[in-house]
């Protein structure tokens, strides 16, 4: 009993530790200018001012950033977890020739820091005439090699016994991936959603390159560039962060209960 | 077999993709603008302008460009606000790359340079001398000379690849408060009344007298007002007596604990300045909007003026602000940009552009004009940027400045943690910085 | 014989066929958007440009790099922080996971407050920290007031934490800057969620018979931990590893995000990565900045095959 109570207090104090700056964040947020610049232990504001949420959307086109951002990272999670699926079901389950050296180079994109491929890329998305589009913001991201990867590793981690009783062959091979084999890695699938989401939604450099105008705008390029127009006026920075932090808390709190158990687990075995 | 012929398909296609994203096999030939290059207009029906400003003078702008666009249907103006300087540069470098550019953008002269240098960038003499759509004699002597100088870049045969758009100085800003609690009802006019007003301020209140942005323009500025120079044929004078004086200065400041320094690409100072916690702070005259906004409209409470010199009958300070370039698009969306910086530089526009934004006024004709002189009637401070066109100047506008600038950053830093005394650091930077401009100067002629 | 042969070639080709189509979508995006551009900037190294135009210099840039002390000292900054965060990191993350795992109720809770950091935006997180480290209005220095401490300048102070820890015994520029340990502090923050859920669901997975059997021989719960439980997930550990490693050779937004350049105080947290970044688009250097990506994706690519020579196959095929 006295064991479960320390490990309570160790885990409490460890989270509280945890979400402080975030408590820290929200409550910064409805503070009144003076008192957010002026240093002070107090979490909790002298006086609430609710005023700063409508002025931070007033001083910066939110709205219309929230649309691309959710439109753009809603399309490549959908993308990406049906990509992945396919790729991943072929690695773990088929046998073709060159099978281990096409995993190896797509797995190789993933050890290449991004900043560099930005300049081929952007080349390549000016000679498609994607340059500030949607297109341009979603298409590139609609398949990635971690994702691949743990959708493998999903698939590997199911009894082999499955796949042998339904004996498949032929065309049967998609037939079976999409209502046997799918919902069979369902964890694995959602966890791949998440992140193809927070990936999408958190990217800051590709937009920012890749989008001319404002209506193109993302959320996170949206909140750098309120950064350096308002960076003076903390509680207007923390309320643009609250905003732009809020939908991923939220899906997050939705998925989480789908979002673990078992299967992520045994898939990490090879 | 099917497998294989699809890889070598496959192989094939890349190969050709890479090609398209490679160099471009030329050689930069220095002294002279680089081979020109055209590129395609990121928007080819309208002419794009990137640009940095936020709030209200962005609203300005806007409506200034709606105007515009009125007089002018054929090609419409589009303002895109694009992020700070940090932003607007990775966007231009990587879409020179990428070999399509906006119209127009607004650009330091050191980020011009190497604009120019990569041959993006249209000289704009061709235009000023157009005899339908150029600038008269008399329109050009209209400009005040500083402001109009520093966008001919003599390493580029001395042609104008860029045009004032903003203009501002650098500036002491001071809290009348804390100083009069130190027993001063003036702010310091010499470099030697400076340090002494900290000392007073440390002593009287215990606060910290002054917050060090660390910023290469500001130590230019302080290096022009002890009476230096920063270059001299391509070779910096970090290590001159004027320029060891402002380093040992920000040695003393630090070292008494007069002084410290702020998180960069914050305005902390200002809030600092704001909340009675600081007396001293040096940003560009365009900060007046932001403090005072800081201030909560309380103008009793402080002010700005020129900073302090070495010798107040012999004054200097730096000259900031970006210009516009105009990039080597098409004929027509040049055209539609030239129209445009010279409809926004035209006198009457000027003048609304000045009081609306707090920047300085670039022409004669507008800094004569009633309403600019009554806002200066306004508030007694509100004159002290104009004042200082007379001696402001700009900061070196070669190709490899932008270099050197952040070696100034480190230089600073170092001698504010402590980690190399003055003398150590000017050295070293100028070694440092020197050997920069000797390499680009090699990489251009080569 | 023949038959069965037949029948089998025949099926790898059906298999082929299958396999082509169901990676299509995958490799079309992969090929134009990831391998093309890897491609294109190997070529780009070759090339001295300099905003975009420049010489065929051959492996020249290559050479530059390898002879050019800042390329060494950001390839150290990176060192220190893979070594600083990982396995921090592991520890710690393993630790709440056995706790989380040993509990029942408010395990929801507990595991999304633990989670929360990794879903942010590493822009919205670092704009936090960075008014929490601030050295004027900051939470810390004033934590540190209140103990009676002199107040720090964390993001700011490029000199060396062993400077501060030894009291100055050791010279302010040996090992990694406050600064550079503030970034590490905070990634661990940002990325221990991760791990978390991971080596919750790696947990979860393990056969609790084994566990189970050790305690009935009466082995002590530390005893079970270290013999059963930490050998039986080394396959999470070693993925964790091998995907932290390779995410800290790459780290960048929270560099850029809490420093404001990603260089630091005199360049003491730019990383290979910032370095890369900065070469590129600060300074327009293409030809260089990819001939130091192209040497950064080889030290993680022999880094990856290091790993997995000496730890993975033990890992994996026990």
């Amino acid at each position: 009993m006295i064991r479960k109570t320390v490990l309570y207090l160790l885990l409490a104090s460890g989270a509280v530790l945890t979400t402080f700056p975030f408590l820290w964040m929200v409550t910064t947020a409805f503070k009144t200018l003076p008192e957010a610049m002026s240093p002070s232990i107090s979490l909790l504001p002298q006086q609430w001012q609710w005023y700063n949420f409508v002025e931070t959307f007033h001083a910066a086109p939110f709205a219309r950033y929230f649309y691309n951002s959710f439109l753009v990272a809603a399309v490549v999670t959908t993308c990406v977890i049906l990509s992945s699926l396919m790729a991943g079901y072929t690695f773990a389950r088929l046998d073709f020739p060159g099978k281990g050296v096409l995993f190896g180079v797509i797995l190789a994109t993933m050890m290449v820091p991004f900043e560099i491929t930005l300049i081929p890329n952007f080349v390549i998305i000016k000679k498609l005439g994607w340059y500030n589009t949607y297109a341009a913001l979603i298409v590139p991201w609609c398949a990635n090699a971690f994702s691949i990867f743990l959708m493998r590793q999903g698939f590997l981690g199911v009894p082999g016994d499955y796949f042998d009783a339904a004996k498949v062959d032929g065309c049967g091979h998609l037939r079976f991936l999409a209502w046997i084999a799918a919902p069979l890695v369902k964890p694995t699938i959602i966890t791949v959603g998440l992140f193809a989401f927070l990936g999408s939604y958190n990217a800051l450099v590709w937009p920012l390159v890749i989008t001319s105008e404002d209506e193109m705008r993302v959320v996170q390029v949206g909140l750098t560039f309120f950064w350096g127009a308002e960076g003076v006026r903390v509680n207007l920075l923390m309320c643009a962060a609250t905003i732009v932090i809020l939908p991923t808390v939220a899906l997050y709190s939705i998925a989480q209960r789908h979002f673990l158990e078992g299967s992520l687990g045994a898939g990490i075995k090879g | 077999m099917k497998l294989k012929s699809a890889c070598g398909l496959i192989l094939c296609f890349l190969a050709a993709l890479t090609g398209c994203a490679g160099p471009i096999e030329e050689t930069v030939t220095g002294g002279t603008p680089a081979a020109l290059r055209t590129f395609q207009p990121i928007n080819p029906d309208a002419a794009v302008f990137w640009d940095r400003q936020t709030t209200e003078t962005r609203q300005l702008l806007l409506q200034l460009a709606d105007e515009f666009n009125r007089l002018h249907p054929d090609l419409p103006i589009k303002v895109e606000h694009s992020g700070g300087y940090t932003e607007i540069n990775r966007k231009v470098a990587a879409s020179i790359q990428a070999g399509a550019l906006p119209s127009m953008a607004v650009a330091y002269e050191s980020m011009t340079a190497e604009y120019v240098q990569a041959g993006a960038v249209a000289a704009l003499d061709e235009f000023t001398r157009d005899p339908q759509r150029g600038l008269s004699a008399a329109d050009l002597a209209d400009f005040f000379p500083a402001v109009l100088e520093t966008n001919r870049y003599s390493e580029f045969e001395g042609k104008m690849y860029s045009f004032p758009f903003c203009k501002s100085a650098l500036m002491m800003y001071f809290n009348k408060r804390v100083l009069a609690d130190a027993g001063f009802s003036q702010p310091p006019n010499t470099w030697d009344e400076f340090l002494e007003q900290c000392r007073q301020v440390k002593e009287k209140t215990g606060k910290f007298a002054c917050a060090l942005n660390v910023d290469c323009s500001t130590v230019d500025g302080m290096i022009y007002s002890m009476g230096g120079e920063l270059v001299k044929d391509h070779a910096t004078l970090f290590d001159s007596l004027e320029a060891m004086r402002v380093f040992e200065l920000i040695e003393t400041l630090v070292r008494e604990k007069l002084a410290y320094q702020i998180t960069r690409d914050s305005y902390d100072d200002e809030s600092a300045l704001a909340q009675d916690q600081i007396a001293f702070l040096f940003r560009s005259s365009s900060g007046r909007t932001s403090i005072a906004r800081l201030m909560q409209g309380d103008m009793q409470r402080w002010g700005m003026t020129r900073i302090p010199q070495a010798d107040p009958a012999d004054p200097r300070t730096v000259l900031y602000g970006p210009n516009i370039v105009i990039f080597n698009t098409t004929p027509d969306q040049q055209r539609a940009a030239w129209e445009f910086v010279k409809f926004f530089t035209s006198p009457e526009i000027g003048v609304r552009w000045a009081l609306g934004t707090g920047y300085i006024p670039i022409r004669r004709s507008a800094a004569q004009h009633p309403d600019v002189q009554a806002f200066w009637n306004e508030w007694e401070y509100n004159r002290a940027a104009f004042d200082c066109l007379a001696f402001a100047r700009s900061e070196p506008n070669f190709a490899g400045w932008q270099e050197v600038r952040e070696l100034v950053h480190d230089a600073e830093t170092a001698i504010l943690t402590g980690m190399k005394n003055a003398r150590a650091a000017a050295t070293e930077l100028k070694q440092a910085a020197d050997q920069v401009l000797s390499a680009r100067h090699a990489r251009s002629t080569r | 014989m023949d038959e069965v042969l037949e029948r089998t070639r025949s099926r790898a080709v059906r298999d082929g066929a299958i396999a082509a189509v169901l990676l299509a979508p995958s490799l079309a995006v992969l090929g134009v958007f990831g391998i093309t551009p890897i491609l294109g900037a190997v070529y780009l190294s070759l090339f001295d440009t300099h905003f975009g135009a420049g010489p065929f210099v051959g492996v020249g840039n290559y050479a530059k790099a390898l002879t050019e002390e800042d390329f060494w000292k950001s390839f150290l900054v990176t060192f220190y922080y893979s070594v600083g965060t990982i396995p921090v990191g592991l520890v710690l993350s393993f630790a709440v996971a056995l706790a989380l795992f040993r509990i029942l109720r408010a395990r929801g809770l507990f595991r999304t407050m633990y989670f929360l950091p990794y879903v942010t935006s590493a822009v919205a997180a670092a704009t936090v920290w960075r008014v929490l480290l601030h050295p004027q209005i900051g939470l810390t220095n004033l934590v540190l007031q209140w103990l009676g401490a002199d107040p720090m300048q964390w993001l700011l102070e490029p000199r060396g934490v062993l400077y501060f820890l030894t009291d100055g015994r050791i010279p302010p520029t040996i090992g990694p800057s406050l600064s550079l340990c503030c970034v590490m502090l905070f990634d661990i923050w940002h990325a221990s969620g991760f791990m978390i859920v991971i080596f919750l669901a790696g947990l979860t997975a393990l056969p609790r018979q084994l566990e189970e059997a050790a305690r009935i021989d009466g082995a002590g719960g530390a005893q079970v931990v270290w013999n059963v439980t930490l050998p039986l997930l080394s396959p999470t550990i070693f993925f964790l590893t091998v995907v932290s490693a390779i995410r800290s050779f790459q780290a960048f937004n929270s560099f850029f995000a809490l420093t404001g350049d990603g260089r630091g105080p005199l360049n003491t947290t730019r990383n290979l990565t910032v370095y890369i970044y900065s070469s590129f688009y600060q300074f327009g250097y293409e030809g260089y900045g990819a001939a130091l990506a192209a040497l950064s994706s080889l030290a993680i690519v022999t880094m990856t095959i290091v790993q997995w020579r000496f730890a993975g196959r033990r890992v994996f095929y026990e």
